[in-house]
């Protein structure tokens, strides 16, 4: 039995743990806790029946005084072996609820690998976003990143 | 004109006075260059200026000339006793060093000749937060409030030190005082929110509902908490705890609206009817279904509402809500479905149920003349999934491990390009004790989604477990950063499954060294994160997330308590205890190394100190931007000084501490503090394991053998001193009766545990324990032997360990024997069979059996 809900300090530790074994962009303890202790309100994590962490999304807001104020994914993701159950759609919906009845975001922004199809699929096909623009070289490989984009429905007042 | 008191020493002429302010300020700006420039300026005039030679130390300190910096800075001190700065620098370089205690001395020093110095004053509060000292946190931040009230932060700041302080009704006042005066805080503003959340929560955990309940609905008028999902979930919980049981179940659906996918959010809904899932009447339980299926309609995406009546029925009423449940996930081919529902095993009528069900399943998709063929009216893809779910059922009991098998051959020739399938028969046969296999299988699975990462990491897993490390280490820097080894990348990135797979690896290897590298670099990333907190002590309070924080906290205090710490410390701790019995296992910790290894070490030597160049040229250390300091050189590279540490115990002791005032649930824990203390001869520790550990399993094997142990060390004594013989005079008889001996106690373990393997290695481990290795040999031998009867339940790792006690500790000349006793025992293991013998298997495995690395079929199932 999974349960969606928020992350809190104590999840860290998993969530890093599946960040490791699924992803390639990895974080030290330090980066998420800065995440919890500065947007508390908007990451979320699935858990399974013995406490395990099987999905996350690590997200926060963009402090870009130029631009309207939006979130931006920092990671997601979900073991393999948890996938097809739509958790990665759940945890999304209740990160982007936050950032937009909290932060007043417009939209949602993120970066995947040029290269990484199936995450491309994920976040097109099953998330909404669209591609933004091209960031040349944006990973430490090299590697060109689609920097992808979700508007969000302005919150209820 | 100086002011008085200052001693004329530390008075600089204007122009040198100046000149010292700005080298705070450049300091502050780490210009660190500059600012050391500025120092010799003043120095050259003012040899002995106290303040000057400790900002100059300081400054080298942060110049990666560390011990001359310390040199300075406590020169610094000396020359001028009374200088608040050099206090204060000499406790910046402490905490620098995580020396968190001393640098508190001195601020303290710092602050009697500065009493009111604002930035000390901070710094201090927030190491005392650091090391937990929440009074010393509370006096200095109550001082600062005083010296600053008009700072919004330095109410919060106090609120927190007396909360964690556990002066909850003090945290209360004064928040209610701050939000009473607090002016002109803008529409919608988060911060603010937060910190009323924060005051929510103090009022929730003083258990004040009615206070509690008017805040919050105050705010709901105001708009002004706008955190909507945390104020719900506190009206929720607020309006359960004061019994109002009509509104608050609103509350909850509304909660449940918003996250369908919430287990807690339903406990609540139950709970607040009085519903505990735990404890159901047949009428209540009739009730919770009715509420479930009304979910079930309302929310039918959600899985946890289909979930969780399948913990609370039974039979037929359970049958008929499984079949549909796991029609479902075939359907829709989610892997986990078997996870999902393992949990409910712990009944068996469930798992005939479950059983029945689905090769019910199996029955009507497949073409009744060929297993490998779907019939013709059914999805292959749900037959597929029946398959797989069907291996995974029988894989959990090691007589049925050849029907999972071969359903999975069935599956496989169906279908195979699924890295599901191969994942599932590579942990059958791990569990089959055929690790060869298992992890020729799982590199099956990782070849056929190279992009995967999940199963990069699964094979790599399997790799250690046969030993095969250099080539796990090959496979995992697929997905590492380049400019460095895949191990130091990963160890940097705090991978704790890593460092376990690999030491638990070097372990079996008998690479101590090497092994301990790991599991020490265990700890050491714990000490690094607790040290992540330093920074939000402050932080924290200045963005207001202040229940963050104090989750954070609370939470760290525990944080030696998860699972790879726990690991990683018993793990070293064992081997720390295995190095003190016998000193030649460091000489043979060191393989002797053929030439090409040699070779090997010396290139792999040579592209490291490249990769060290290349970093070099790429910081490019400009001038006077914050420099970052260079990448740490390993000065243990090979574990060689960790293994060669002078007190092995000791060491041990160490890494075990910080576990032993937590909640440990695991009895491998006690019972290595326990070999640890006895080694030590702290007698007291020892007994405590002991006690810790009967409360976990009171009949454990291994808890057996190590009362034993004590009885015997204990008997042995003379004159212990007397508070100590008094308090295990009166504890031992609740381990080991009085009129019992050792012999009569050990066979006595045995007979009341008949046919259970653990119970038999440890009577034969207790033999050894009565009589040493040499006395017990050979009744000891022929206790393992008796494993190996029909009626002895005998389980792969217990021969294992068999084997390991036969070889290693009664250096038996049976062991041999017993290898291939085992190895026919367990006909699809290759466990038991000789290294050579293994690489021989996987040679013909990766001959015959590799799949072609062709495209997935799935799209078109």
């Amino acid at each position: 039995m999974n349960t969606i809900r928020l992350a809190t300090p104590a999840d860290i530790l998993g969530m890093q743990e599946c960040n490791l074994r699924n992803l390639p962009e990895n974080y030290q303890f330090k980066y998420y806790a800065y995440h919890a202790m500065t947007w508390p309100q908007l990451s979320y994590v699935a858990e399974d029946h013995k406490g395990r962490i099987v999905g996350y999304i690590l997200a926060k807001m963009e402090e870009d005084p130029s631009d309207e104020p939006h979130g931006h994914v920092t990671s997601i993701s979900v073991l393999r072996s948890y996938r097809r159950l739509g958790i990665a759609k759940k945890l999304m919906i209740q990160a982007q609820d936050a950032m937009a009845t909290i932060y007043k975001a417009h939209y949602v922004s993120l970066h995947v690998r040029k290269s990484n199809r199936a995450a491309i699929g994920l976040y097109r096909d099953t998330l909404g976003f669209e591609v933004h623009e091209l960031e040349k070289k944006y990973y430490a490989d090299g590697e060109d990143a689609f920097a992808m984009r979700l508007r969000l429905n302005s919150p209820p007042s | 004109m100086a002011p008085t008191g200052v001693p004329a020493k530390r008075i600089l002429p204007q122009k040198e006075s100046t000149l010292f302010r700005t080298i705070l300020q450049q300091y502050e700006t780490k210009q660190h260059k500059k600012a050391l420039k500025s120092c010799d300026q003043i120095l050259k005039k003012f040899p002995e200026h106290g303040e000057t030679t400790s900002m100059k130390g300081l400054i080298l300190t942060n110049l990666q000339k560390k011990e001359e910096g310390l040199e300075l800075v406590k020169k610094g001190v000396r020359l001028d006793l009374t200088s608040h700065i050099c206090w204060h620098v000499f406790g910046l370089v402490h905490k620098t060093d995580r020396n968190y205690e001393e640098a508190l001395k001195c601020y303290a020093q710092a602050l009697r000749f500065d009493k009111d110095n604002i930035n000390i004053l901070r710094d201090a509060s927030n190491l005392f937060m650091q090391v937990r000292n929440y009074e010393g946190a509370q006096d200095a931040r109550f001082t600062l409030l005083k010296l600053r009230p008009t700072l919004r932060q330095g109410w919060l700041a106090l609120a927190v030190a007396y909360h964690l302080n556990d002066r909850l009704e003090d945290a209360q006042s004064l928040l209610m005082h701050y939000l009473r005066i607090v002016k002109n805080v803008p529409d919608h503003d988060v911060e603010h929110s937060e910190v009323m959340l924060y005051y929510l929560r103090v009022l929730y955990d003083l258990k004040r509902w009615n206070d509690a309940l008017e805040f919050i609905d105050l705010n709901v008028q105001y708009n002004s908490i706008i955190d909507r999902v945390a104020l719900l979930e506190y009206r929720a919980r607020v309006l359960s705890a004061l019994g109002r049981k009509d509104e608050a179940e609103e509350e909850w659906r509304r909660l449940i609206k918003q996250n369908p996918d919430c287990y807690e959010y339903y406990r609540g809904f139950l709970s607040n009817r009085g519903i505990d899932l735990d404890k159901l009447t047949d009428e209540i339980r009739a009730e919770t279904l009715g509420l479930f299926k009304g979910f079930c309609d309302e929310y039918p995406k959600s899985t946890t509402p289909w979930r969780i009546p399948l913990d609370i029925t039974s039979g037929d009423e359970f049958k008929e809500l499984v079949k549909p449940y796991l029609q479902k996930g075939l359907t829709r081919g989610i892997p986990s479905l078997f996870a999902d529902l393992k949990s409910l095993y712990v009944n068996s009528e469930k798992k005939a149920i479950i059983q029945e069900v689905m090769e019910g399943f199996k029955d009507e998709y497949r073409d009744q003349s060929n297993p490998s063929k779907v019939a013709d009216d059914a999805s292959p893809a749900e037959y597929l999934w029946t398959l797989y779910f069907l291996a995974q059922h029988y894989a959990t009991d090691p007589s049925t491990i050849s029907t999972s098998l071969s359903l999975l051959d069935t599956a496989l020739e169906h279908t195979p390009t699924l890295p599901e399938l191969h994942m599932i028969k590579a942990r059958a046969l791990k569990r089959a004790g055929d690790y060869v296999r298992a992890s020729v299988n799982m590199e099956n699975a990782r070849k056929l989604d190279l992009q995967d990462r999940a199963l990069n990491s699964k094979s790599a897993k399997y790799m250690f477990r046969v030993g095969m490390i250099e080539e796990a280490n090959t496979l995992l820097g697929m997905f590492t950063r380049k400019d460095t080894r895949p191990a130091s990348d990963l160890e940097d990135m705090q991978c704790f499954p890593f460092l376990i797979q690999e030491g638990d690896a070097w372990t079996r290897a008998g690479r101590l060294n090497l092994a301990l590298k790991r599991y020490r670099a265990v700890d050491k990333t714990y000490d690094d994160i607790e040290d992540d907190q330093l920074d939000f002590h402050a932080y924290c309070v200045r963005k207001y997330t202040l229940n963050a924080y104090v989750d954070m906290t609370f939470y760290m205090d525990s944080l030696r308590a998860s699972p790879p710490y726990e690991r990683g410390a018993i793990s070293a701790a064992r081997i720390y205890v295995r190095l003190h019995d016998d000193s030649s296992l460091v000489a043979s910790s060191i393989p002797q190394q053929s030439v090409s290894e040699k070779k090997a070490k010396k290139k792999a030597k040579r592209a490291e100190l490249k990769v060290q160049e290349d970093a070099k040229k790429g910081t490019g250390a400009s001038d006077d931007k914050a420099e970052a300091p260079a990448e740490k050189k390993d000065e243990d590279p090979d574990g060689m000084k960790l293994l060669t540490a002078p007190d092995p115990l000791e060491q041990a002791a160490k890494v075990l501490r910080p576990m032993e005032h937590l909640t440990v649930t695991s009895i491998g824990f006690w019972i290595v503090s326990f070999d640890v203390a006895i080694r030590r001869k702290k007698y007291l520790q020892a007994l405590k394991a002991l006690r810790h550990a009967k409360a976990i399993a009171f009949d454990d094997a291994q808890l057996h053998t190590r009362i034993l142990e004590f009885k015997k060390t204990i008997s042995s004594l003379e004159n212990l001193p007397s508070p100590m013989s008094t308090v295990i005079a009166e504890a031992l008889p609740e381990l080991f009766p009085a009129e019992s001996s050792l012999e009569g106690y050990n066979s006595d373990y045995m007979q009341k545990h008949p046919g259970s393997p653990g119970a038999i290695l440890g009577g034969a481990r207790g033999l050894v324990v009565i009589r040493g290795a040499a006395g017990a040999q050979e009744d000891a031998t022929e206790l393992v032997f008796q494993l190996l009867r029909d009626e002895t339940r005998l389980d792969i790792q217990t021969a294992l360990d068999a084997l390991q006690f036969l070889e290693q500790e009664l250096k038996s000349p049976r062991t041999e024997e017993f290898r291939s006793a085992c190895s026919r025992r367990f006909p699809l293991s290759t466990t038991f069979l000789s290294a050579e013998e293994q690489a021989a298997v996987r040679t013909e495995m990766e001959k015959s059996a590799a799949p072609e690395e062709s495209k997935p079929e799935l799209d078109s199932l």
